[in-house]
């Protein structure tokens, strides 16, 4: 019945009328597909996902684990190698590099005018950015997986290494695993968006991303147990959210409770870390993840009284 | 078939294409309108437009006349500090959606996503402004035929000239058809070439029905294309009127002689001769160094008039030389009228690069 008075607008509309607009599932798709074209079309994406975790992950196994591989199976269980407890290390360091720079994107967009023209357009602007989340989600998803397939991998090719080991927790660890991960990503999309908000500048977003992102993995529980590091680093790693993501994600794989910066005794077993840990990881998300929204929304209003 | 009521959106919808039919309509309506940042820079200080549907109107003024923050305002990105904007009918204020489903915009930088391609891009366009699926394959082809990208449909944006990419964002921003579109300064950084071509483009999608709303600093590109156009100085609007008017408004065409035999009684003489011309209504007559002047409103049309009278008087021509006040003089003058009063003698220097930036 609608038809009928759709009809004869309908021919009018060919020549020249308004757009329809989607529904906001609609759009949230649309920009999702658009991101993960765009990521996938990226050099460098392939080489902060595929090839830098590779050669961190070998460099960091031989030289540190020569090195810390004798404290790690002394401090946190005997029989852990090396390999296993880099692991959690790596896998955030991959979805810190991907979520670091997660503002790119919006700033190339602000200085190409993309930024503007999608706002112009009947786009619904939540599913909008959404979109964009969810393919840095995607992202950061499918090189957890590949992180987790290459650290068993060194297992089995190191002689003496038990690879039974490797993951304790089974499939619903790696679901876990990746949960944690991508909770973790979300503290430093947020974190990059707001300096691509505040500077919209691309090689600022850039620098000042990298500048703070891996000092940060050091001053964490990230290669090395946090009770042999000197107390200034262990009071720094408390607020540090890497230590929290890693400690989160090796939980899984041990087993066992680890978590390094404080004792909670709530919970049972390995709970007792991963509640803390994904507790404190959600309130930077809201923290940042409100401040990064608040200034979206500031940015794609218009800027006069 | 029971009877379903309108919504008021439909309703309007309907009285539109009703209206495009018989009567002439307003896509753009601005009042009064004022924008002033919170800075404090008042960049528009009380524009008020007037746009009939179907019209290729022009927007011209030098850098930071407020073209731009005008043309923004009008689009929705923007809001009026005082004043209002009527789209198609729709309030910009209250009504932003429906402006922004009814009107294509095409920014001063290039936005194209520079990673995919002109097909993935106008996909993608077309997409987020719901076209239907059935009709997406046929209109992207078609508007890769209009900006004469097949050849490279499905190569990557990035390797394009800046001519090629400024026609692809010109495509993407037509794909849901819309009946008006604004253009902000689109052929800034062109080279000549590619200028015309983006030209051509712009009279087609005009002469399928499309109301276009350009920004531009090139007086030519104005003269060539617009309809109508509105002269933007410090945020108001000084002059408005097809180029002709404006043109005419500031003057009349000019005759420069130069007399094989430059004395001062030979120029007296051709002046004489020149006055007794029935056929030209000179303005004014002017001896100069090797020659005359003549200011007239008709210098074309009685030209060869003019010859002959000169030759039966014996006054030798050896060069001559006529020009029509072009859109230069024009803005030259406006602006020269604020101008030359403080700037004094640099004045004309300064005024000529503004206008050629």
């Amino acid at each position: 019945m609608s038809s009928i008075t759709d009809g004869p607008d309908a021919v009018e509309s060919d020549s020249a009328q308004r757009a329809s607009g989607n529904s906001a599932v609609t759009d949230a798709r649309i920009s999702f597909k658009r991101w993960l074209v765009k990521t996938s079309r990226n050099p460098y994406v392939t080489f902060t996902s595929l090839v830098q975790p590779i050669i961190f992950f070998v460099l960091m196994a031989e030289v540190l684990g020569a090195i810390a591989g004798g404290a790690v199976s002394q401090s946190v269980q005997s029989g852990v190698t090396y390999v296993t407890y880099l692991t959690p290390a790596i896998i955030i360091q991959s979805a810190l590099a991907a979520a670091a720079v997660s503002g790119i994107g919006l700033v190339d967009d602000m200085e190409t005018g993309m930024f503007d023209k999608t706002l112009l357009s009947p786009m619904h602007r939540s599913a909008m950015f959404l979109g964009k989340v969810l393919s840095e989600v995607v992202r950061i998803t499918v090189q957890t997986g590949i992180i987790l397939g290459l650290g068993y991998l060194l297992l089995v090719l190191k002689p003496g290494a038990s690879p039974a080991q490797y993951l304790q927790t089974g499939p619903l660890g790696i679901l876990g695993i990746i949960v944690v991960t991508v909770i973790f990503g979300g503290v430093f999309m947020a974190y990059s968006n707001i300096v691509a908000l505040v500077t919209r500048d691309r090689e600022a977003t850039v620098m000042i991303a990298n500048l703070l992102t891996f000092p940060l993995l050091f001053i964490s529980s990230a290669f090395v147990p946090l009770e042999l590091l000197p107390n200034w680093i262990q009071a720094v790693a408390v607020a540090n959210p890497i230590t929290y993501g890693v400690d989160g994600i090796r939980v899984l794989m041990l087993g066992q409770d680890v978590l390094s910066v404080f004792e909670v005794t709530a919970f049972t077993g390995l709970w007792n870390t991963v509640i803390p840990a994904v507790a404190v990881l959600l309130g930077f998300n809201v923290v940042l993840g409100g401040v990064a929204v608040s200034l979206l929304k500031r940015a794609s209003k218009s800027e006069v009284q | 078939m029971c009877y379903v009521p309108m919504t008021l959106q439909q309703a309007r919808h309907q009285s539109d294409t009703e209206g495009n039919t018989s009567e002439r309509q307003t896509a753009i309506d601005a009042e009064d309108v004022h924008v002033t940042y919170d800075d404090g820079t008042e960049a528009v200080q009380g524009v008020s437009l007037d746009v009939e549907d179907g019209e290729f109107f022009g927007f011209l003024g030098p850098n930071g006349a407020g073209k731009t923050t005008t043309i923004k305002t009008l689009v929705t990105l923007l809001h009026p500090t005082e004043g209002s904007v009527r789209i198609n009918g729709y309030d910009t204020k209250t009504e932003p959606q429906a402006v922004r489903e009814s009107i294509g915009y095409m920014a001063q930088e290039t936005s194209i996503d520079f990673e995919l391609t002109p097909r993935e891009n106008l996909r993608v366009a077309c997409r987020m402004y719901g076209v239907p699926r059935e009709d997406r394959e046929e209109r992207i082809e078609e508007l890769l035929d209009l900006v004469d990208l097949q050849d490279v449909a499905d190569k990557r944006a990035e390797t394009f000239s800046g001519g090629m990419q400024k026609r692809l964002d010109t495509a993407t921003v037509l794909v849901h058809r819309p009946p008006v579109v604004f253009l902000d300064e689109p052929t800034t950084g062109l080279d000549p070439e590619g200028r015309l071509r983006v030209w051509n483009y712009f009279e087609k999608i005009n002469d399928r029905g499309t109301t276009v709303f350009l920004t531009t600093q090139y007086l030519e590109e104005a003269n060539e294309l617009c309809d109508r156009l509105a002269i933007l100085q410090d945020g108001q609007i000084t002059h408005t009127g097809t180029p002709d008017e404006l043109k005419s408004a500031i003057g009349t065409e000019t005759v420069t002689l130069t007399l094989q035999d430059s004395s001062e009684a030979n120029q007296r003489r051709a002046m004489d001769t020149v006055r007794r011309l029935s056929t030209l209504d000179a303005v004014a007559i002017e001896r100069t160094a090797d020659g005359l002047t003549i200011e007239a409103d008709n210098v074309r049309s009685a030209t060869s008039d003019l010859f002959t009278e000169l030759a039966a008087a014996n006054i030798t021509i050896t060069d001559f030389d006529i020009r029509s006040p072009t859109l230069d003089d024009v803005f030259l003058t406006l602006a020269g009228e604020d101008d030359v009063g403080a700037n004094g003698v640099a004045g004309d220097t300064v005024r000529s690069q503004e206008v050629s930036r």
